[in-house]
């Protein structure tokens, strides 16, 4: 008999084999540990880089999925066949609607406005379904030639990823509301290429507060998706912004006038969605199949002489840049995409303003410039230093986010001397909108929507109401340790309502007039202030502190001292729960 | 209207037991899906994208070569779309446009290429030539010479030779003769000595400039090399002339074969110059005889001149005939009052007086040329003697 070799096998019972899985586990166990011994708020700055590279993976996706339908359906020129510029939009109109009706109906309506409605009234949910809606109906519209941009839709996928996988991992309910804008400004960065503008517009839009815990996600979210996105789609800036010179003061003026023009541009845009938005919203339902294809056919009509005017526009904005167009066909360009972005957003047609209204911002910027160097040759600004301002002013006008739309063009042009003509004119261009238009569009578009979400500008406006307003001053009747008991009362006798406070080094005390007198009644020996066992020590409040902070310390003390943020010793004045209230009923109502 | 999304009971289905690090390992893995789908999607679509801007550049270039250049700049932008940061399509299209005659916007293309690669070659030859064509001379001159001392990819000899021919053509076009003189010797100087079209290309050149000497000795380099080139004897010829050589540009001149006869100011020049020679009374080596014999004959051929253009005979000469052109009847009567003294006997034996008589020759054909128009013939080699002497009469 041949002895037959064998193979040695590892059975499953291996002590070697054991071992490792034994090691693996252990492994695992640490790790896993290490992670979720962490605590939440660590936690959640983790999940935000995590959210951050899904939405910057998810915006590739969708960019390249837009370019890609553009490709195909439009064709691969910048001037497409008459054919193509007709039919793209119009049959893309109409699958879109049957899509965003049927099968995605989360898909409608603003994504800056539903991720606020999730964080102030759906305690951060927003359903999966929106981020697969959003992807396919905006690149199919956007793709098609509708005036509409990538950055909303970006924004909300973002938002949608980041509540699942928050909602997915159980965190706590006020994480989970924070999680919606983080994944917004994720999305929103990687769509914008601009960290910074991202950042600032979800806390000046969509949360409204500085708060640490949440503006430390925010940007770790928003720089790991553009970093995400930027390894696919490489490092460029969205446009090749010229050159920036400001060579004059005097050159300043030139930008205020573009303020002006831009608030004015602005304000009609907002009128005309203002007036024109409920009246369709009112057309029998039936017609919401129609409407995306007829605006398709609108904007075909539109495109078949100027086809700039389709999809996002960036590459138009980057002519522009350059001055690449006369200020007539400039201004050509900035009236036929207001009608063109209003058409395609009146219709319900899924998509973002953002990208429209940069485009029409640098026309108007970019033929305000070029009538002003006809007629004042000596400016310093070109053209396209003209149009980059004016994508800023527009944008500042319309969305009403001035301090994001000046770091915008800040980090658009990666040119600090941008910043004193961006200020003038957006600034210039945000009053005029503010004082001829008083809701913000976003606030506009949800009070149409019937949901009545906070207006960040109004909180941004509203003036709390500090301490300094409901405290009284001299009010009370101070003392040191050292006092006596007999002095205390006597200057104390006929001022019942005054309380009596004790002021030992740093700390204040309430004293209580029975026992005071019940120590001055026992003649032993003589009793100072210290003796008396005052209530205390009593929270302290600074005059600069809201009511609604002085409320929450307020608790069941009858009387809180405040003091001098210089000097704890020194009293400024004295509140009650009392005082608070009355002076939230005084205040000016909301 | 924006209404509470369908929620599937979200949260509570979440809830029903997945622990955190399952959730974490399952996100790990649709992470590394998503990282797999997005690198095959987005190689794909620029894999495309590069394929159809290459495409679309290879239609630019070929109709841009054949002369269709408004068709090459649909293709060119098209290009640009699907590769905006490519700058050798910025370049391409900004040439196109610049050859369209759309020189803003080709500058505003070139100026930001030029920033980022400001030594380069190419981008400044092209804003030179958009300045030159809009007679920006100051900013031509600027990017001409960074052109020359600029990076080139190919030849770099070659084309900074071309470049300072190009702004030599530049500045004399514009007529900034001051500022032409540097950059053609700097040309003839760069000028490759075996290369005999570069040499005739700045022999020209510095014959536009007037720059004669220099022009003579390219022009005698490239005539050692080919004996008998059209071009540069006729330089050469002019060079010499010019320079009052008239042998030399005799010599030159007449080797010319005879259809450049049809040049019009070929043979007036060599006739010219023929008769300088045969007329000039102070050329070197003439005897005493030989220079009174031409001085007599110049102050015949004066005579006659200042006669047809007073439209009088020397007989009936008179105030009021040369009245309109009293300068010259003035001439005219000194001559013959001096008609005696000045005769070819007199003027042989006072050598003296062959320089009186040549003065008042050449005030005679200064004041006809003044008159009666340029002159002609013996008039012309006179008068051009006379020129070339000036005050300086021997």
């Amino acid at each position: 008999m041949t002895e037959t070799p064998t193979i040695p096998v590892a059975s499953p019972r291996d002590p070697g084999q054991a071992n490792a899985r034994e090691r693996l586990l252990s492994l695992w166990e640490a790790w896993t540990g290490r992670i979720f011994s962490l605590r939440e708020d660590q936690f959640f700055l983790l999940l935000a880089v995590l959210i951050g590279i899904f939405s910057g993976l998810a915006v590739v996706c969708f960019r390249v999925a837009i370019e890609w339908t553009q490709l195909e359906v439009l064709g691969p020129s910048l001037s497409p066949s008459v054919l193509r510029v007709l039919l793209a939009p119009t049959i893309g109109g109409l699958v879109v609607a049957f899509l965003v009706l049927r099968i995605f109906p989360s898909s409608q309506g603003s994504g800056v406005n539903r991720t606020k409605a999730a964080v102030y009234v759906w305690n951060g949910y927003v359903p999966f379904e929106t981020v697969i809606g959003k992807f396919v109906t905006c690149a199919l519209a956007i793709g098609s030639g509708q005036s509409l941009g990538p950055e909303d839709p970006s924004l909300q996928m973002g938002a949608g990823i980041a509540s699942k996988i928050g909602r997915s991992l159980n965190l706590s309910q006020e994480k989970i509301r924070l999680i919606a804008p983080v994944g917004a400004a994720a999305g929103l960065a990687a769509a914008f290429n601009a960290p910074i503008s991202a950042v600032l517009f979800v806390i000046e839009e969509v949360i409204g507060v500085w708060s640490g815990g949440v503006l430390g996600a925010i940007v770790l979210a928003a720089v790991s998706s553009v970093v995400t996105m930027r390894s696919f789609l490489g490092a460029d800036s969205l446009f090749r912004v010229p050159e920036f010179r400001v060579v004059r003061a005097e050159d300043l003026l030139g930008y205020a006038v573009l303020g002006l023009v831009g608030g004015g541009a602005a304000i009609a845009f907002l009128k005309w969605l203002a007036y024109a938005r409920p009246r369709i919203e009112k057309l029998p339902y039936w017609t919401k199949y129609l409407q995306p294809a007829g605006a398709g056919l609108l904007i075909g009509v539109i495109g078949i002489r100027f086809p700039q005017v389709m999809g996002a526009g960036y590459s138009i904005i980057d002519q522009a840049l350059h001055g690449q167009f006369t200020w007539k066909l400039l201004l050509v360009l900035a009236v036929l995409k207001i009608v063109a972005t209003g058409i395609s957003f009146l219709s319900g047609t899924p998509g973002g303003m953002f990208a429209p209204v940069l485009f029409i911002g640098a026309m108007f910027g970019g033929a305000i410039g070029a009538v002003e160097q006809h007629f004042i040759p000596t400016l310093s600004g070109s053209v396209g230093t003209f149009a980059l301002v004016g994508m800023g002013t527009f944008f500042a006008g319309f969305l009403r986010i001035p301090i994001t739309s000046v770091f915008m063009v800040i980090e658009l042009s990666g040119n600090y001397t941008a910043i004193l003509p961006v200020m003038i004119s957006t600034m210039v261009a945000y009053f005029i909108s503010r004082r001829f238009h008083k809701v913000p569009l976003f606030d506009m578009l949800a009070r149409q929507d019937g949901l009545v979400l906070p207006s960040i500008e109004e909180q941004r406006e509203q003036i709390a109401p500090v301490v300094e307003k409901a405290m009284q001053r001299d009010a009370a009747l101070i003392f040191n340790a050292s006092d006596p008991v007999v002095t205390i009362l006597s200057r104390a006798e006929g001022k019942p309502e005054l309380p009596l406070l004790l002021q030992s080094r740093r700390e204040w005390r309430l004293l209580d007039r029975d026992r005071l007198k019940n120590l001055a009644e026992d003649k032993s020996r003589t009793y100072t202030a210290a003796d008396a066992d005052g209530k205390g020590p009593l929270p302290i409040l600074f005059p600069d502190l809201t009511l609604e902070d002085a409320l929450q310390v307020v608790g069941d003390w009858p009387v809180l001292p405040v003091v001098n943020r210089a000097d704890l010793s020194k009293l400024e004045g004295v509140i009650t729960l009392a005082d608070i209230l009355r002076t939230f009923r005084n205040a000016p109502a909301e | 209207m924006i209404g509470e999304p369908r929620r599937n009971t979200g949260s509570s289905r979440d809830a029903r037991g997945f622990s955190r690090e399952f959730v974490l390992v399952v996100c790990f893995f649709c992470l590394i899906a998503l990282l797999g789908v997005t690198a095959l999607v987005s190689r794909m679509y620029h894999k495309r994208v590069h394929s159809l801007a290459d495409q679309w550049f290879s239609y630019g270039e070929a109709d841009f070569r054949a002369g269709n250049t408004k068709k090459a700049l649909i293709e060119y932008r098209n290009a640009l779309a699907f590769s905006p940061a490519n700058v050798m399509f910025q370049f391409h299209l900004a040439l196109a446009l610049a050859a369209d005659g759309q020189l803003p916007e080709a500058r505003a293309y070139l100026l930001p290429l030029l920033s980022e690669s400001p030594g380069s070659g190419e981008i400044n030859l092209a804003l030179a030539r958009i300045a030159a064509q809009q007679s920006r001379v100051q900013d031509a001159m600027l990017y001409y010479n960074s052109a020359i001392y600029g990076e080139w990819s190919d030849d770099p000899i070659e084309m900074r030779w071309n470049v300072r021919k190009e702004l030599c053509e530049f500045l004399l076009d514009h007529g900034a003769a001051s500022q032409a003189e540097p950059a053609l010797v700097a040309l003839d100087d760069n000028t490759p000595s075996g290369d005999v079209a570069k040499q005739k290309a700045a022999a020209q050149l510095l014959l536009r400039g007037q720059m004669w000497s220099r022009a003579l000795d390219e022009f005698h380099s490239v005539l050692e090399s080919e004996r008998n080139d059209p071009d540069a004897l006729e330089g050469a010829g002019t060079a010499a002339f010019q320079l009052h050589n008239y042998s030399q540009a005799v010599g030159y001149l007449s080797r010319l074969p005879k259809d450049r006869a049809s040049d019009p100011g070929v043979p007036t020049m060599l006739e010219t110059a023929r008769q300088i020679q045969a007329l000039d009374p102070f050329l070197p080596g003439l005897g005493m005889g030989e220079k009174a014999r031409r001085t007599s004959h110049a102050l015949d051929v004066a005579t006659a001149r200042a006669q047809q253009c007073g439209g009088t005979n020397g007989s009936t000469t008179s105030a009021n005939t040369a009245a309109p052109h009293s300068e010259l009847a003035s001439l005219l009567a000194t001559i013959q009052q001096n008609k005696r003294t000045w005769s070819e006997r007199n003027l042989e034996r006072d050598p003296d007086t062959v320089s009186q008589a040549m003065g008042l020759v050449f005030q005679i054909e200064n004041a006809a040329a003044k008159t009666c128009g340029a002159p002609s013939g013996e008039n012309l080699a006179l008068w051009t003697i006379g020129q070339n002497l000036g005050n300086n009469l021997p």
